[in-house]
């Protein structure tokens, strides 16, 4: 899980093409949208898009992904249930 | 006579021109192989929106928001001009969309591509809610921007940002001589003004614009615009056109390509251009003739009172 | 300065002309279907089933171009037909489009990448601008010539454009409107924003999913007082009222409380000089998607409170045709006043819970329009809107 926890947060970093952050600067349970790291609906379309090339996963309703996106615990949670 | 008096002026080009009180000082002509020179965006822009925004979305919203940083009041008008538009996003997502056979697309390139980006990440960088277009007409797409900026000022607006910005992409070569002309090395360049009916500190301003699009006697044209403004040939100290214009030995002329290079957002370097002349050299009158485009002609004249 | 209406052309899904599209409207015909290509099965889209070559024949057109081009002229020359250029008239052409020659570029692109008889030279209608030239060229119009690209909002920039040149005296008469063509960058670009509705878009309705593209033309004919002199054209209507303002909110997101569309709307009113409440009749922007309906209902309500004329989203039948749809919906607009016609909003059921608002469901006509207001908003928080008001 952790493993996929810091893979997760690589592509992340390079589909949102967050340039300067790194891994180290995401932490597990931080807010990636609104006040944590600023995120928008426009990323909740990338990250749609990075589980769907990276990990086969399909959400065809975006709405879907609001409790999915919270955080990379609850992404890799859902990956892990998903895959 | 009405005077469009420029307060203040942010170029980001080829040439060291953001930030300097004459650009002539370091002017040099281009190469083949310049490249542009990038004041540090970060300083302007968070990283947030940033990371999303192509070459002429950083200098078109760095550019407006020196020009903001420089003067005392929000804008109350924003006519911006590009003729190409984001090039870079617009390429990507083609590429995006000729090879992704995945039923989900990254949006991000798509969201970026269209010309209104600039006016738009303007409003959004400055939290402007006035008047906001985006002209896009080939080498005349400033003078347009500009003819509505001046238009705004008529209008009793007191403040209105005014520029054009257009960028190069590597594919773009392969599109010349049809897309683009190939006179000069293809370049990117962004400039921006804030004009006003009210003097600013140098007095120099634009006086009047004239475009045509069917023009077959450029020369009648340039005579015809100076007798309305009852000016003479001779009256005007230097040329600034994107030919190798010249009427007599009485003015200066420079192309300005060679100082821009080839983009169709350069007459607005020009714009740049000329305010410096006029104002390092203390002169009066300054002629910018764009002529990028056979039969498209561009005429701003510039003055100093 | 009174801005008259001295003619109007259009084509779209729904028809290739007024009358078309009149009959369309009146027997709730859409144009939205599913995609015939290939390309485009997996879409409802108001598609024109002309093709290029067909369009230029049938339409005579003179001047070679891109289909949105092609479009372009359709409309525009229906528009200025029965007018004559003069050296005593100032005429220009202000149109607008979001995607130019992309349906020729993204073609050509396609050949590049697969290094496949790619010819450079047909980039030479990839340009916004050039689009506007084409159609100029075939109008024979060279005074004036300007590209408005706002996205959506792109035509009735167009319109206010036109309307302000006259009202500094730069022109006379202007042809203002715009035009956009299907492509496959649009479509795909559409489709990454998940904002497609799968089946035939449900404007105003609670359960909306999203938009349906379209394509198409339209464009009006403005005059001044010295040029209608000059030309003796009876006047169909007058452009009272326009507007352009920032929602300064978000790239593709509407604010919730429709902040930049209630500036827009606020300050066209103005300019028309009337209140809200003789406002007879909103051809709204109302895409279907979620985000722009629910924004929009937000703020006619806070402008109209509870006096809401009778308003209606006409893309349930052309569908969404970008920049060209507020000169498409400017036509309606003037149709509306010639006739006292009020369009229905088609697939309408229930109304979106926040406001509860309930659009114009069938077609009438012979109603008192005196004035229709027209909003058009794009992307980057572009929000305009327009006033066509009777003579």
């Amino acid at each position: 899980m952790s493993e996929l926890k810091e893979t997760l947060k690589a592509q992340i970093i390079e589909q949102l093409n967050l340039e300067d952050l790194t891994v180290a600067d995401i932490a597990d349970d931080a807010p990636l949208f609104g006040e944590g790291l600023g995120l928008d609906s426009i990323d909740a379309l990338e990250f749609i898009v990075l589980l769907e090339q990276n990990y086969g996963i399909k959400i065809a309703d975006p709405s879907e992904g609001k409790e999915i996106f919270q955080s990379v615990d609850s992404l890799a949670a859902y990956i892990e249930k998903n895959q | 006579m009405n005077m469009y008096f420029i307060h203040t002026i942010a170029s980001i080009s080829h040439q060291d021109s953001f930030q300097v009180p004459n650009v002539f000082e370091q002017l040099e002509k281009l190469g083949d192989d310049s490249d542009i020179v990038s004041p540090n965006y970060k300083e302007y822009v968070p990283p947030t929106a940033l990371r999303r925004l192509g070459p002429v979305l950083r200098m078109g919203l760095t550019a407006s928001i020196e020009c903001r940083n420089n003067v005392d009041a929000d804008f109350d008008a924003i006519s911006v001009g590009t003729a190409l538009g984001c090039l870079k996003d617009t390429e990507k997502f083609l590429v995006t969309i000729h090879t992704t056979t995945s039923d989900f697309l990254s949006p991000t390139a798509f969201i970026q591509s269209t010309h209104n980006t600039i006016g738009g990440q303007i409003s959004l960088g400055l939290k402007n809610h006035a008047y906001n277009m985006t002209h896009t007409q080939n080498n005349l797409s400033f003078e347009v921007a500009l003819i509505d900026a001046m238009m705004c000022v008529n209008e009793g607006k007191q403040n209105v940002l005014v520029g054009a910005a257009d960028e190069k992409i590597d594919f773009l070569a392969q599109a010349q001589p049809d897309l683009i002309p190939d006179t000069h090395p293809l370049t990117s360049g962004a400039s921006f003004f804030v004009i006003s009916p009210k003097k600013g500190k140098t007095s120099i301003g634009v006086r009047d614009v004239y475009t045509n699009f069917n023009a077959t006697n450029s020369d009648k044209d340039i005579q015809n615009f100076l007798s309305k403004n009852d000016i003479s040939t001779d009256d005007i100290n230097v040329i600034l056109s994107s030919s190798e214009q010249s009427f007599s030995d009485k003015q200066e002329t420079l192309n300005y390509l060679d100082y821009s290079g080839m983009h169709y957002s350069a007459p607005a370097f020009a714009l740049h251009l000329a305010h410096d002349y006029l104002l390092s050299k203390d002169k009066q009158l300054a002629l910018i003739i764009n002529d990028m485009c056979p039969g498209r002609l561009g005429l701003t004249l510039v003055q100093k009172q | 300065m009174k801005i008259h209406v001295t003619g109007y052309g259009l084509i779209s899904s729904i028809g290739t002309n007024a009358e078309e599209s009149i009959e369309s409207l009146r027997n709730l015909k859409t144009g939205i279907e599913r995609g015939r290509s290939q390309a485009t099965k997996a879409y409802n889209l108001g598609a024109i089933h002309l093709s290029n070559d067909e369009l230029k024949k049938r339409f005579d057109l003179k001047t070679d171009g891109s289909r949105t081009a092609l479009l372009g002229m359709v409309a525009a020359k229906q528009a200025f037909e029965g007018h004559e250029l003069s050296d005593e008239i100032r005429t220009g052409l202000i149109s607008g489009t979001s995607v130019g020659g992309m349906d020729i570029s993204e073609v050509e692109y396609k050949k590049y990448l697969d290094q496949d008889g790619h010819n450079p030279e047909n980039y030479k209608h990839h340009s916004s601008g050039t689009s506007s030239d084409q159609i100029a060229n075939e109008l024979g119009i060279s005074d004036f010539v300007n590209t408005i690209s706002t996205a959506c909002s792109s035509a009735a920039n167009a319109l206010m454009m036109g309307a302000r040149m006259i009202n500094n005296g730069m022109l006379d008469r202007v042809v203002v409107g715009g035009t956009d063509s299907l492509t496959l960058f649009t479509i795909s670009g559409f489709k990454s924003l998940m904002i497609f509705d799968e089946d035939w878009c449900r404007p105003f309705d609670d359960t909306r999913k999203g938009l349906n593209l379209g394509e198409g033309a339209g464009y009006i004919v403005i005059e001044s007082e010295k040029s209608l002199e000059i030309t003796k054209k009876q006047p169909l209507a007058v452009l009272s009222g326009y507007s352009n303002a920032s929602d300064a909110f978000h790239q593709t997101a509407s604010s919730p409380d429709g902040h930049g569309a209630k500036l827009s709307m606020t300050e066209a009113l103005r300019v028309a000089n009337i209140q809200p409440e003789e406002i007879d009749y909103i051809n709204a922007h109302g895409t279907a998607t979620p985000n722009n309906d629910l924004s929009e209902s937000q703020a006619i309500q806070s402008i109209f409170n509870d006096r809401i004329p009778p308003f209606s989203s006409t893309k349930s039948y052309t569908g969404h045709t970008l920049a060209a749809s507020g000169g498409i919906e400017a036509v309606f607009a003037i149709l509306a006043l010639q006739n006292g016609y009020l369009y229905p909003n088609l697939n309408f059921k229930t109304p979106i819970s926040e406001t509860g608002l309930v659009p114009q469901t069938t077609f009438e006509e012979g109603k008192k329009i005196r004035h229709v207001l027209s909003n058009s908003f794009g992307f980057g928080g572009n929000n305009s809107t327009i006033i066509l008001s009777a003579t």
